[in-house]
């Protein structure tokens, strides 16, 4: 195997992985906020490409504003969805928020085949369907976009994090929620913030991919179970975490292929994932989180 | 956050349920029954026929459960106006198993048992069409399916007939084509579902009988986002095409990917590409593809003024009216399902038994429908040759024959 084809591989690996990061992100702020695992965060991804298609298409916008309306709007179901399926569930029973978000990741997929048709829908390319050399591999201009976006949000992440007292609440809130409400802070508001967060960060995943896969109804649950293996194998509720397990899976997916099979390659995926969490519980890169007695 | 090893435990098991979640959640979709089909038309009158049609209207499949239903709708209509059977209306009971084998087999029992039909039209999937046949045994009820999968009818039942071109007609047709090409050494990438699955057995099996190698075989999975590793392997081989089994939307990324690493040797499909959302999915990408299927994407293959040409032609005109888009191949299979159920019927005798319309069917000879011509033996219940097939280029966006 040559240098190129290595490289070849490496991009590929990196490109799937941005993707999966930015869907693990998602599940890392919900689960800071409620340390519950949304599993309707798939169908925020599904309604970035479905609604911002519909906007395009549908509505005839130009593609920027298509494509931040289907991304706002995705935020406003995300929003809408937390203050009317989560929220009422007062007591925060970790088990129960699981089972609603499951549910209301049906809703969602039924809801977009109802309003959208069951077929495929495209999306023309952010910048033109041309690629870009990089030592003779070779890698389309849209994955450039993926490859961007998800540092900006990464890095609109860390800004939010470190440098507001939204961030610092939400913060507080991770560590300790009883604590933050005693120093003023409301953990209903930081747990529905983290929702319309995560919803369009699903939904910017899903905007960047269509160009590339077009989207339909049903393309949630299986970019939801590979942005939610990414986060566990990062280490929840760690941005930096989620993202650098977005790639590690990528790229494991991509040399799984490259050197053993193009059919086992989710299996592998899964069997190392199993691997590093008996070694380390908490991801590769999540802090421990022993309890102290 | 209390007892994260806890925590754990419990995402991991929530992450194998979810895996399942998908494919039965969408049954809560639609609930049985909400498609019911209660076309009765004015020229036919009395007690009608009634059919059951059990299609993917939700789930994975629903792309081709929806033309399905459309073209059933219709046509069952049309058939009413015209005096319906001896005179009676026919009513096709439409049920959705939200593309799930358990669901299929569900609403089939509830077909057989409370609406008493006479015949039974589908699964629109092989998994559907395969786990309904145990409800059609025990009923003794003739099955007349529109899914594509080999298994159908090589895995023999008599009362069991399928409409679609099997790959076990279609491989063939597309190897003996490669051979013309002068194309010797293939590389296969297919999905890891039914279909894909089935297209590379019977390939592997007909190799022999064909001068062509296959020299690197590469799978992805339904919903995968990227197969650039697939294909960057598959660039370093000698292969002189790519030939690609699938049925759902990856495909388009698939000739994306390769058009952005410069291959330099041609992409073909199969039947189960033979839609329009490939062409828009994969835009330029698309150009030069070829896949092989029936004649109805461009009906002057069936010859202008035959008789396949006429039937194609008004039935593409009224679908198109009617729905605002040409019908696709899977239309077509279930146009000639619900048309072979019926003419069969419209042959026998105002009362019949299961086994007189089985038998009837059987019997069929020289129906011209849109997938083709079919002619069934008491050995062969697809009735489709290569000669209903062939081969499709996509050019400037659009279907052309292919030389």
């Amino acid at each position: 195997m040559g240098g190129v084809e290595l490289l070849q591989f490496a991009l590929a690996g990196l490109k799937n992985g941005a993707i999966y990061a930015l869907v693990a992100l998602g599940f890392t702020l919900v689960y800071a906020a409620t340390g519950a695992i949304n599993f309707a965060q798939g169908e925020f991804y599904m309604l970035g490409g479905m609604l911002s298609v519909w906007a395009y298409a549908g509505l005839g916008l130009p593609l920027p504003v298509a494509g931040l309306v289907g991304v706002a709007l995705t935020a406003v179901v995300g929003g809408v969805f937390e203050f009317l399926a989560v929220r009422p569930r007062k007591d925060g029973d970790l088990l129960a928020i699981i089972i609603i978000t499951v549910g209301g990741s049906m809703v969602l997929s039924s809801a977009a085949r109802h309003l959208f048709g069951p077929l495929e829908k495209a999306l023309p390319a952010f910048s033109g369907t041309g690629t870009v050399s990089i030592f003779g591999a070779v890698l389309e201009i849209q994955s450039l976009w993926i490859l961007g976006l998800t540092t900006l949000a990464v890095l609109a992440l860390w800004y939010l994090y470190n440098r507001t007292s939204l961030g610092r609440a939400m913060r507080a809130c991770a560590v300790n929620r009883d604590a933050a409400r005693l120093v003023g802070i409301d953990p209903r508001k930081i747990v529905t913030v983290s929702f319309v967060l995560a919803a369009a960060l699903g939904a910017l995943a899903g905007l960047a991919v269509t160009p590339l896969t077009q989207t339909a109804f049903d393309v949630g649950p299986s970019v939801g179970i590979k942005g939610f293996a990414a986060a566990i194998l990062g280490g929840l509720g760690n941005p930096i975490a989620a993202v650098a397990g977005g790639i590690v899976l990528g790229m494991l997916e991509s040399l799984s292929i490259a050197f053993i099979s193009s059919t086992y390659k989710d299996a592998i995926a899964l069997v190392v994932l199993l691997g590093v969490l008996f070694w380390r519980p908490q991801g590769i890169f999540g802090a421990s989180r022993r309890e102290k007695v | 956050m209390a007892g994260a090893r806890g925590h754990f435990a419990l995402l991991v098991a929530l992450l194998v349920a979810i895996a399942v979640v998908p494919v039965s959640g969408c049954a809560t979709d639609a609930g049985p029954g909400d498609d019911g089909a209660t076309d009765n038309g004015e020229a036919a009158t009395g007690e009608p026929y009634r059919i059951g049609a059990v299609l993917s209207l939700s789930g994975t499949l629903a792309g081709l459960g929806e033309p399905e239903r459309n073209t059933i709708l219709m046509e069952v209509e049309r058939i009413n106006e015209a005096g319906g059977v001896n005179g009676r209306p026919i009513e096709v009971l439409i049920e959705d198993d939200a593309s799930d084998a358990e669901t299929a087999v569900a609403v089939t029992s509830r077909l057989i048992e409370r609406e008493n039909v006479v015949a039974l039209i589908g699964a629109t999937g092989t998994g559907g069409t395969m786990a309904m046949r145990q409800e059609v045994d025990r009923a003794g009820l003739v099955q007349v399916s529109v899914a594509g999968g080999t298994v159908i009818t090589a895995d023999f039942h008599p009362y069991v007939f399928q409409t679609p071109w099997s790959n076990s007609i279609v491989v063939p047709f597309t190897l003996a084509y490669l051979q013309d090409q002068g194309i010797s050494r293939i590389a296969l990438i297919a999905d890891s579902g039914g279909f894909a699955k089935d297209g590379v057995d019977v390939m592997k099996d007909h190799l022999g009988d064909f001068d062509v190698e296959i020299v690197a075989e590469e799978s992805f999975n339904p919903g995968d986002a990227d197969m650039t590793s697939q294909l960057t392997k598959i660039r370093a081989t000698d292969a002189e095409a790519v030939v690609l089994w699938n049925a759902g939307a990856e495909a388009a990324t698939v000739a994306k990917n390769m058009a952005a690493l410069n291959f330099d040797i041609p992409l073909f499909g199969s039947h189960g590409n033979a839609r329009v959302e490939f062409i828009e999915g994969a835009g330029d990408a698309a150009e030069g593809f070829r896949f092989a299927a029936g004649k109805v994407l461009v009906p002057e293959a069936y010859g202008e003024g035959t008789p396949e040409y006429e039937v194609a032609t008004d039935f593409i005109e009224r679908y198109t009216e009617r729905f605002g888009k040409a019908p696709d191949t899977f239309a077509g299979h279930a146009y000639d399902a619900l048309y072979l159920i019926v003419e069969a019927m419209q042959r026998l005798p105002e009362e019949f038994t299961s086994a007189d319309l089985r038998d009837e069917i059987e019997a069929t000879s020289g129906f011209v429908g849109i997938g083709g011509t079919f002619t069934f033996s008491p050995t062969d219940h697809n009735g489709m040759t290569e000669d209903n097939l062939v081969m499709y280029d996509i050019r400037d966006g659009e279907w052309i024959l292919a030389e």
